[in-house]
């Protein structure tokens, strides 16, 4: 079978095969196959990338990639077993391919589009935590049209890769494994600042969850407030699941020091606090 | 306390290793004594020969020398005063006892600190590696000591010199089983590298290529004679991870009769798979080197039960309980450490 394409000055023959049973089962073997493959590569990186340690992110920033890679193959297999094309028939074709989809497609191909942005750019890789719109959670999965974020609450969100263009998209880590957390604490006004403080500093930096170096810096900070004071401890976690128990334990320990202290929590804060924080207030009683 | 292997006595057991080391050590000794003392600090990893480079110190300014060894976790008051005491030089073994990672944990070394930079007395004191950078970023410790000598992990020709010190030549023998024949093409070397953007020198596992283990594979007429005493030294070098006192440990253990072979010489495996409070009481023990259970108790708190820990490090093999104090097992140290350092617990 043969037909003839015109695109400007470029005119070629484009033999399109005959769609037989082989043929079918050729495309949909490629397709499966592509699909297994995808899948077995994620699961065997994924795995290595939990042995590796410091280098988890590392190993999963390549499965996207890889994905891509497969997929491209994939679509470039089925494409030559259909039609055969010359170098001019495939410019031809992807640019009728490419303005049909535009008027038709425009938001699935806005998402691929999307995906290979996030591989190249990185603005987020697998393991991260991220806020895309109003979700934060866990990167479990870069698709090639959607990304898999999993909250804190374990629920599984898929976020259109076509977010990105349109939406903020906030990394609490950037690629790596650790993570500055923020982690507040209100006490009454008149409270003896510096012993609040040392306590509050020894909770942090004496947390299994820490990592210190120069590179993972520690500090604590006191804001005075019209009815409380707000001391801010802000760490690294050395690994980024551990955020809320590291925010918890801190928050408990220093609470439990506080009270022996004769520290106590301010009667009132008001709400914006918690809606600066992003968190409810932390109190010791 | 000492850790095993550490103090083998022998005809030159001194600091066959670290004489560089030593001689930086002697140099600040003699030039204190006018302004303010150049406190020196020797850091090591746990059998890495701090006791060693003591003893020489010792040795040498015995007269000179206030030595105090802290063998557990200190008050203020177990502290004696220092500035009554008749000496210029106060000598502090394992001073990671002066703290704890707790809330409240650090008054003693605080004021340990204040006191020293207030003195006239120079004081040399020995830290383990893993407390020394833990405090070193919590409390900045490092800026209290100019001088600070790093013991780094070892080679095989100088684990070969430390060892063969200990006998007259000629004592040991070591048998020959063929092994020369399956000899190893690469060995681990753990050369010290001063980086430019840290202070301190580092040592970092190198591959080093054994080019003579590959000309012996080259036609005959270009063949050299490989010893079996080298691939010996390199096998418990290997083992060892360059960690001097486990590499003289693992010598005494595959040594009957004064003769070695290779094939006594056995290397244990450890399969560790632990949690975050498994991993944090380790962590904690190898950085204190050796730990009481109250003091284990009180840094492990009321969230974690440390005696269903310990008792799970015990159960590994990777911790023994010696009277109610916990140390790592010998053998277990290098697996050890590498296992806390990729997964965040030491760095």
């Amino acid at each position: 079978m043969a037909d003839t394409f015109s695109l400007g000055n470029v005119t070629a023959e484009l033999s399109i095969r005959t769609i037989d049973t082989n043929l079918v089962v050729y495309i949909v073997f490629v397709l499966i196959a592509a699909y297994v493959l995808t899948r077995v590569l994620s699961f065997l990186l994924i795995n290595v990338s939990e042995r590796i340690g410091w280098y988890r992110t590392t190993i999963t920033m390549l499965i996207p990639l890889l994905k891509l890679a497969v997929y491209v193959i994939a679509f470039y297999l089925v494409l030559t077993a259909v039609i055969e094309p010359s170098l001019p028939q495939m410019i031809a074709f992807f640019t009728l391919f490419a303005a049909g989809v535009g008027f038709g497609l425009k938001d699935f191909f806005a998402d691929i589009l999307g995906g290979i942005v996030i591989i190249f750019e990185k603005p987020y890789q697998i393991g991260d935590k991220v806020t895309i719109g109003n979700h934060y959670g866990e990167v479990k999965d870069i698709g090639i049209r959607a990304t898999r974020i999993q909250t804190p609450s374990d629920e599984m969100v898929s976020i259109p890769n076509g977010t990105i263009f349109s939406q903020p998209v906030q990394s609490g880590n950037a690629g790596d494994l650790a993570m500055m957390i923020d982690i507040d604490l209100f006490v009454r006004p008149g409270t003896d600042i510096d012993r609040a403080l040392k306590i509050l500093k020894e909770a942090l930096v004496t947390s299994k969850y820490i990592i210190i170096s120069d590179r993972y810096p520690f500090t604590v900070l006191a804001e005075d407030f019209p009815f409380y004071m707000r001391l801010r401890a802000k760490g690294y976690v050395s690994d980024l699941r551990h955020e809320f128990e590291f925010k918890s334990e801190v928050t408990r320990r220093a609470w439990a020091e506080f009270m022996k202290a004769g520290i106590r929590s301010p009667g009132f804060v008001p709400p914006s606090e918690e809606v600066a924080s992003g968190e409810p207030v932390e109190s010791g009683e | 306390m000492r850790m095993a292997g550490e103090e083998k006595p022998g005809p030159g057991s001194t600091v066959i290793s670290y004489e560089p080391e030593m001689a930086e050590i002697i140099s600040t000794i003699e030039q204190s004594g006018t302004g303010t003392p150049e406190h020196i600090a020797i850091v090591a990893e746990p059998m890495t020969g701090r006791s060693t480079m003591v003893a020489e110190i010792r040795r040498l300014y015995g007269d000179r020398v206030y030595y105090l060894p802290l063998e557990f976790v200190v008050r203020e008051s177990d502290l004696p005063d220092f500035a009554s005491l008749p000496y210029d030089i106060i000598l502090i073994d394992n001073c990671q006892f002066l703290s704890t990672r707790r809330i409240g944990g650090f008054s003693v070394i605080d004021s340990f600190l204040r006191t020293q930079i207030s003195s006239k007395k120079l004081f040399i004191t020995t830290w383990n590696t893993f407390s020394w950078q833990y405090l070193s970023s919590v409390i900045h410790l490092d800026s209290y000591f100019p001088k600070r000598i790093i013991l780094g992990r070892i080679d095989t020709p100088v684990l070969r010199d430390v060892i063969k010190a200990r006998y007259k030549p000629g004592e040991i023998t070591f048998l020959d089983e063929g092994i020369a024949e399956r000899s190893m093409f690469f060995s681990i070397v753990h050369p010290k590298v001063n980086l430019p953007f840290m202070d301190d020198e580092i040592t970092v596992p190198w591959i080093k290529l054994n080019f003579t283990v590959m000309i012996r594979k080259l036609p005959h007429h270009k063949r050299v004679i490989i010893s079996v005493e080298d691939i010996i030294f390199e096998k418990i070098n290997r083992i060892a991870g360059g960690n001097p006192g486990v590499a003289i440990l693992l010598w005494d253990e595959s040594l009957h009769d004064n003769t070695i072979s290779f094939a006594n010489i056995k290397e244990k495996s450890y399969s560790m798979s632990l949690n975050t409070n498994e991993s944090f009481i380790l962590a904690t023990i190898v950085s204190m080197e050796t730990l009481h259970e109250n003091d284990l108790a009180a840094i492990a708190g009321s969230e974690m039960d440390f005696k269903k820990i310990v008792y799970r490090l015990v159960q590994q093999g990777l911790v023994h309980d010696c009277n109610g104090y916990y140390s790592v097992e010998p053998f277990a140290l290098v697996p050890v450490i590498d296992y806390l350092k990729k997964t965040r617990r030491l760095w």
